[in-house]
């Protein structure tokens, strides 16, 4: 087989090395620059080292903001997986009308963002919402999120595990249906109850899917907004705002793009590492139970 | 006869085709206007413009520059932001903007064309008539940066039918009866409606403001006095608490949002709500309310404890049309900002809802016909004046107002503490 050499292979290699450059390295340089100026509109970017992180910082706005956006992100994503893998096993034993039933569950990733919010708002409604006055009709207590934080915090959390279970759902489905029967068949003939089988079986095997999925998972909620932004607004009194609303209002309401680009960057940093860890303690484990 | 359809196409064919027609396109007639004039602003101010099945009011202008205008429509907050993102760009390809009036500081004001050479060359007709407080606004560091367009003036509405039901037979004249009245009407309607008192939003300033005005108070002044009164603002507060703690204020204050306002009128569910005169058509539209004819406005009332005579200042916002400094055709964009404020541009578009910027569209026969609330309207425009003057902070600031409002309101802070905490947090944004 011929050899290339380096320059024979530049053109073919390069439009992805400008693309990559163009559209994420070159804007992330931009964001670092800008995260250390203090720019607005008509006002030409000021050099203020590292001020603006320290000001994001040590602003209980963004405290706040952070521990609401950890709250939801840890249990969320894991509500989800946990609802995911049940709904891909359910899926995997054989159910009836499986393909309307597998439509019904990716449905919510077909719906907009925005019209899932504005539909949960009318369902969830504290006045007149169909969902709560069932819940009153019944005699159940009903969700008060336009009033306390807590609800509040919990219906954003339900709404987003419902537009992004399907993620979770079909990665997990799929890697299920890619177990061999065989496995199953071996421990059936071993002696396994369906509890053992699952923990022998299936769960290392689907492992490094549930790594795959955690990890986009934690990295996407990390920057959840249409749910807050459109439910809540962050309020009452910015009790229910997450990091992307604090950014967004950073950026886009008070023109602060210096701090704006400190908090982008505090963000990356945060839903690393918080995802990071995790990872690493999971792969561990199903390294040893492998 | 056949039975197989061929459709053999040769590379010659193909090229010979493409450049025929392409030389043909290049060759007729002309499709598009000779100039287009791109302009950034909100639905509204398009809509007043050229209403759907009405007259098109840039008609005329159209055919005498042989142009075309383009909009594009955004929500007012995302609309400051790309006008101020367009006009600090090397060049832009809008030509007008739409600005509200508490945005334009100096820095803001730098990136915009002044207008007064415009103005004196080839000047707007009676300049004089449009309202001065309003052009006033537009004008930072001695320069016209904007021509006033429309203002919006906020105005007590309230539902005549709920008010005849629960045996009221006027609307309020003073804050003292609003607030009796809004506990009053906090039931259920005859057609099994659940009714609020009032309904307000709880993200914008100007709510607050006017309970604090009621009482003689403010926010920020024009002289950028920073709550000139604290006793006021306080009895504001107070008073918008007792309220919500009365359920004349929804639970859902704390995240109701401008267009609640709108629905909770328009089916029944709120008795009263505040918001601009110039949404009278929006709020009476049969297409849309329950209550077409039945939706009333008058002058938001003052506390009764003011001395006799002090006028109450209601908020009115404003907007006006501006040219960014890196705009190409900037003689197009004037003659576009002449026609929309000639004395016809501005009647017409009051007689598609807009707020009128001259003095004169409010005697206009026309308008007196058509909006019943024009002469309430004018008698508020004349003590009214901005929630807050625009300065670098004052996004933040209005923020952190409303952050501590909710507080308030909602009873998880004392109204004492929270007027306290606005003064405390709002002082380091104010400009020195």
């Amino acid at each position: 087989m011929r050899t290339r050499s380096l320059a024979e292979l530049m053109p073919l290699v390069a439009p992805v090395h400008i693309l990559i450059l163009s559209v994420i390295v070159l804007p992330s340089i931009f964001v670092i620059w800008l995260s250390v100026t203090e720019s607005t509109y008509g006002q030409a970017p000021t050099w203020v080292g590292l001020a603006n992180y320290a000001r994001v910082l040590a602003d209980p706005a963004f405290h706040g903001a952070l521990w609401n956006t950890v709250v939801i992100v840890v249990f969320a994503v894991h509500i989800e997986l946990a609802v995911g893998l049940l709904v891909a096993l359910l899926f995997a034993s054989g159910l009836l009308l499986r393909r309307l039933l597998l439509v019904a569950v990716l449905a919510p990733y077909a719906v907009s963002e925005v019209i899932a919010v504005v539909a949960w708002r009318y369902l969830f409604d504290p006045d007149a919402g169909p969902v709560t006055l069932a819940l009153q009709a019944i005699g159940l207590p009903i969700l008060d999120w336009s009033f306390e934080p807590v609800h509040a915090m919990i219906l954003i959390g339900l709404l987003t595990i419902w537009l992004h279970l399907p993620f979770t759902f079909i990665i997990l489905y799929a890697a299920r249906l890619a177990i061999p029967s065989d496995l199953y068949e071996a421990a059936r003939i071993d002696g396994a109850t369906p509890l053992q089988a699952f923990r022998r079986v299936t769960l290392p095997l689907l492992g490094p899917a549930i790594v795959v999925a955690l990890l986009f998972r934690y990295i996407f909620a990390f920057r959840i907004f249409s749910e807050v932004w459109l439910l809540t607004g962050g309020g009452p009194a910015r009790s229910t705002e997450v990091v992307a609303v604090y950014l967004y209002q950073e950026a886009f309401s008070y023109n602060a793009f210096g701090t704006a680009a400190a908090t982008a960057w505090i963000m990356v940093v945060a839903s690393l590492l918080l995802a990071a860890g995790y990872v690493f303690l999971l792969r561990r484990q199903v390294t040893s139970n492998a | 006869m056949k039975d197989k359809v061929t459709f053999d196409i040769t590379r010659r064919g193909f090229l010979g085709t493409a450049l025929g027609g392409a030389a043909a396109l290049a060759a007729g007639p002309s499709f598009a206007q000779a100039n287009t004039l791109n302009i950034l602003s909100h639905r509204v101010h398009q809509a007043v413009l050229m209403p759907d099945g009405g007259e098109n009011l840039l008609a005329e202008w159209k055919s005498a520059q042989d142009a075309e205008a383009a909009f594009t429509t955004f929500d007012s907050n995302p609309l400051m932001d790309r006008l101020f993102r367009e006009a600090s760009l090397g060049s832009t390809d809008y030509g007008v903007g739409y600005m509200v009036d508490n945005r334009p500081t100096s820095e803001i004001a730098s990136l915009f064309e002044p207008l007064d050479s415009y103005q004196k060359d080839d000047p707007i007709e009676d300049f004089g008539d449009i309202a001065p407080g309003l052009v006033q606004g537009m004008t930072v560091d001695g320069n016209l940066i904007g021509i006033p367009v429309r203002h919006a003036t906020q105005g007590l509405f309230y539902n005549e039918a709920l008010l005849e039901e629960a045996g009221i037979s006027a609307p309020p004249t003073t804050l003292e009866e609003l607030v009796e009245q809004a506990g009053k009407l906090t039931f259920t309607s005859s057609a099994g409606t659940p009714v609020t008192g009032m309904i307000l939003a709880s993200d914008l300033a100007v709510f607050p403001v006017m309970f604090a005005r009621a009482y003689g108070g403010d926010f920020i002044t024009k002289d950028f006095e920073l709550v000139p009164s604290p006793e006021a603002m306080e009895k504001g507060l107070d008073t918008l608490r007792g309220m919500f703690e009365a359920g004349s204020l929804p639970r859902s204050y704390a995240t109701t949002k401008n267009d609640d306002m709108v629905t909770w009128i328009q089916q029944g569910r709120a008795a009263f709500t505040v918001l601009p005169f110039a949404r009278n058509a929006q709020l009476n539209n049969p297409e849309q309310s329950k209550y077409p004819g039945k939706i009333k406005a008058t002058a938001f009332p003052g506390s009764s404890s003011l001395p006799s005579g002090t006028p109450m200042a209601a908020v009115t916002e404003a907007w006006a049309m501006v040219v960014p400094k890196n705009a190409g055709d900037k003689q197009l964009a004037w003659s576009y900002i002449k026609e929309v404020s000639s004395k016809r541009v501005t009647t017409g578009m009051a007689l598609n809802g807009n707020g009128p910027v001259r003095v004169s569209s409010y005697a206009d026969p026309a308008l007196i016909e058509k909006n019943p609330v024009a002469e309430v309207e004018a008698e508020v425009l004349a003590t009214a004046r901005g929630a807050f003057p625009p300065f670098p902070e004052a996004a933040r600031a209005q923020a952190t107002m409303l952050e501590e409002v909710q507080l308030a309101v909602i009873g998880r802070k004392p109204v004492k503490e929270a007027v306290a905490a606005i003064i405390e947090r709002v002082k380091p944004l104010m400009p020195s």
